[in-house]
């Protein structure tokens, strides 16, 4: 039998089973999504913005929150204006708004939530600059920060502005039980297994939630989601790449977003403890000899986009001519090696952990082609965030932000696990960009972004080979918008259509 | 009896320290800073160091393990790194998922393979014997995983008989629970079925064929009184296999538990891991030590009863 039919053949089993799975799916007035993690706690401050956003945005209702192109909407704050010198952000509230435990919201709740944010080790991430919070009036709050920040609005509406009761904040048991305004309550919560929600009636914002009911399901192995789907159990999962082609014949719907960069990251461009890093020459040769789209292929099933760049595809500040800036190229590595004095190549320790041995083949051996040696330090997943910035490169699976100034922070300004001391002030020109990234507005910060990042990326700054993305099936009449910055999108982006 | 049961426990506690203990310090080895996996990525590293003083970590290693184990002693398990709630409490959530799962298959497992067993052993060579021979065959050479997954495609995809993920509590629903934990039963089952199975038919021919069965035989006793005698005989082997499935239906469960997605100890073990929390991790080795002592134990007393010959005084 021939590969093509044995694949049709496959693919015809597949629309069968599918088939028989959508028909025999209740109608659709429960959401019932397959998500991957479960939820990391009740409490926004130590929540975790990637896979918790299903649950958080069930039973919270956040300040504001951001569209799927990053742009920042008003939810629990009305309206918001930033003062002459962008210090202070006056924030109006809405009004009329109950926790579940009968605790109105109001400008007291509003700065005990942002103080409990700021201090919180996950949610601290958007407070960064904020100096103080004070109540101006029962429904204005004004927040003052200590230097401009153009970032904290999209973060606050990433998922870091959740409101929770003032009460279980004093009591210190907002990690126990979720007590919030959100459009939904928790009714029945079976941990690792199901979460169950009801809607609240007469939420503000209801139209927004199209379900009456909404369980979410944390199901860690890939094919026991898919399996999920294909009995009609859930309606909605975090999808494996691998499965596209079938939930596309069973006329699911398959939508991707961006999620984050892969490749090498380089944190010794002073070259102060791998010398031959200091060289763009070889940081460029580092980037053309990786085949970036065989690669996505193999080991990300074609989930993403071919790209050269940390801005993602189709967002502000993404350049598309850089998409190709390194195309694959092994002899003119093997060349720009020579060039720059390593034709024999280089040793190189770098840290591996299970998360990233997808990889490790390709790294291994195209680094051996170049003559580079590699030695592998050992060991476990969460090791690896305290251990591989102690590297000067390692292979990086880096999430990407849609919102510009947000991603710049993260992918270069602002210290992260991956970039302890971001290097970019040592290189003046690159400096000089993005200061002046950071003081314009609008249009013209848009333009300096890319300005930036054409800079960033001509000298080789990362080894990007490819922008991974995340994957989303849903049966037939539901659709889901994916964010970049989010894993899985909060519930505001799971739709009927 | 006494003696013997006393020396049981008391081995049974020399394994519960020396697993708890290796699991703590292996635990410790693998996971250098675990304040990095719990806080996540932005974290800064005063908050990592709070968390560090917050759960003891500043303190020497056998300190932090000497402490676990006097708390554990009294029944205090510690709280979770993770969720900072009890883990007893957790475990108690997750050990009637793993319980039920293992209860059942070794349920069916005794059943079965019993009922194979001894049809194939008391006629060697017949048609059932050669069927149930070659159906051993097979089923130990199919991986667990992939029956597991043909029986998700065929029960709960196909046919929609039973729910493809999750756990219903016998207290939500009795169908609901006995739906929800008959698949991953019978997936750990189908290996134990053919291994008790084998186990039982070869040692029901050889106890046929000892001499004292002979001499019952040539006295004349009915065929059924023989056939007493000889299962009497060869249950403490398929017994002593059944228990010994119980750890190995354990392991399994682990598997079982991610492709069926069911919140159960295995999964807690997984996830917990990951995360590097290690009260949780302790927790789980102390229940899983404490469980299979306590099955030797009831063994033990079982093999007694059944058969006197094995008692021991």
């Amino acid at each position: 039998m021939t590969t093509r039919k044995a694949s049709r053949l496959m693919g015809a089993f597949a629309a069968l089973l599918l088939g028989l799975a959508g028909a025999a799916a209740a109608a659709e007035d429960d959401l019932r999504i397959g998500n991957l993690l479960d939820v990391t706690s009740w409490d926004p401050a130590l929540a975790d913005i990637g896979f918790d956003g299903p649950y958080l945005s069930a039973v919270y209702d956040p300040l504001v929150i951001i569209d799927e192109t990053g742009k920042v909407l008003p939810a629990l704050a009305t309206d918001w204006q930033f003062s002459e010198d962008r210090l202070t952000l006056t924030m109006n509230l809405r009004q009329g708004v109950r926790f579940s435990d009968g605790t109105p919201f109001n400008a007291d709740a509003a700065v005990a939530n942002l103080e409990h944010l700021k201090a919180g080790a996950r949610s601290s991430e958007a407070y960064h600059n904020v100096k103080s919070v004070r109540k101006v009036d029962d429904d204005t709050v004004e927040i003052a920060l200590s230097a401009r920040d153009d970032s904290m609005l999209y973060l606050m509406g990433l998922g870091r502005s959740y409101m929770i009761s003032p009460d279980v904040i004093a009591k210190g048991t907002a990690a126990a039980a979720p007590v919030g305004s959100g459009p939904y309550t928790l009714e029945k919560a079976l941990p690792g297994a199901e979460y169950d929600f009801t809607r609240v009636p007469g939420h503000w914002d209801a139209a927004t939630y199209p379900y009456d009911r909404v369980a979410v399901f944390p199901i860690l192995d890939p094919t026991a989601r898919h399996n999920a789907m294909l009995s009609g159990q859930v309606n909605v999962s975090y999808g494996d790449p691998v499965n596209n082609q079938q939930a596309e014949a069973a006329g699911w719907n398959v939508s991707q977003s961006p999620a984050g960069w892969v490749g090498l990251m380089f944190l010794d461009h002073e070259g102060k403890r791998l010398p031959p890093l200091k060289d763009v020459r070889v940081r460029q040769a580092l980037n053309h000899a990786f085949n970036g789209p065989a690669i996505l292929k193999a080991v990300s099933h074609e989930a993403g986009k071919p790209a050269n760049q940390v801005f993602a595809v189709g967002r502000p500040g993404h350049v598309a001519a850089l998409d190709n800036r390194y195309p694959y190229d092994f002899e003119k590595a093997k060349a720009l090696m020579a060039e720059a004095g390593f034709a024999d190549g280089f040793d190189v320790t770098m840290p591996m952990a299970p998360l990233f041995q997808p990889w490790q083949p390709v790294t291994e051996q195209t680094l051996g082609l170049l003559n580079i040696r590699v030695q592998w330090d050992n060991m476990q997943t969460p090791d690896y965030q305290v251990n591989a910035p102690k590297y000067p490169m390692f292979i990086a699976f880096i999430a990407m932000d849609g919102d510009p100034i947000a991603n710049l922070a993260r992918q270069v300004t602002m210290p992260q696990w991956y970039n302890l001391e971001p290097e970019y002030a040592k290189f003046p020109e690159i400096a000089a960009l993005v200061e002046k990234a950071q003081t314009l507005t609008g249009d013209d910060q848009i333009k300096a972004v890319e300005a930036l990042n054409t800079k960033l990326t001509e000298e080789a700054w990362w080894s990007v080979w490819y922008q991974a993305a995340n994957v989303y099936h849903a049966q037939p009449g539901i659709r889901v918008t994916g964010v970049p910055g989010m894993m899985f999108p909060t519930l505001r982006f799971i739709k009927r259509g | 009896m006494l003696l013997f049961l006393l020396k049981r426990i008391g081995a049974g506690l020399v394994l519960l320290v020396a697993a708890t203990a290796g699991t703590f310090f292996l635990a410790h080895l693998a996971i250098s800073d675990p304040t990095a996996a719990l806080l996540g990525s932005t974290a800064t590293p005063e908050q990592q160091a709070a968390l560090a003083l917050k759960l003891g970590l500043d303190r020497p290693v056998l300190v932090q393990f000497l402490d676990w184990a006097g708390h554990a002693v009294r029944g205090d398990l510690g709280l979770s790194w993770r969720s900072f709630q009890p883990v007893s409490e957790q475990i108690l959530q997750r050990v009637p998922v793993t319980l039920s799962i293992v209860t059942f298959a070794l349920l069916l497992a005794a059943l079965f393979g019993t009922l194979f067993g001894v049809l194939a052993g008391l006629n060697p060579g017949g048609v059932f014997d050669r069927v149930i021979q070659a159906v051993t065959v097979v089923l130990f050479a199919l991986p667990g995983f992939w029956l597991s997954l043909v029986l998700v495609l065929w029960f709960a995809v196909r046919l929609q008989w039973f729910p493809a993920i999750g756990y219903v509590s016998p207290a939500d629903s009795m169908t609901g629970w006995l739906r929800s934990i008959t698949r991953p039963s019978v997936s750990l089952a189908l290996g134990a079925i053919v291994m008790v199975a084998e186990q039982l038919r070869n040692q029901v021919m050889t106890v046929s064929r000892l001499d004292y069965i002979r001499t019952l035989k040539s006295r004349g006793l009915p065929k059924s009184r023989i056939r007493m005698h000889v299962l009497r005989n060869a249950a403490p082997t398929a017994i002593t296999v059944l228990a010994v499935m119980f750890t190995g239906l354990l392991s399994g469960a682990v598997v079982v538990e991610a492709i069926f997605s069911m919140p159960g100890l295995g999964q807690l073990t997984q996830s917990s891991a990951q995360m590097g929390d290690i009260p949780m991790l302790l927790g789980i080795t102390a229940a899983t030590v404490f469980f299979l002592v306590l099955v030797y134990i009831l063994l033990d007393i079982v093999l007694g009863w059944v058969n006197p010959k094995v008692r021991i005084r």
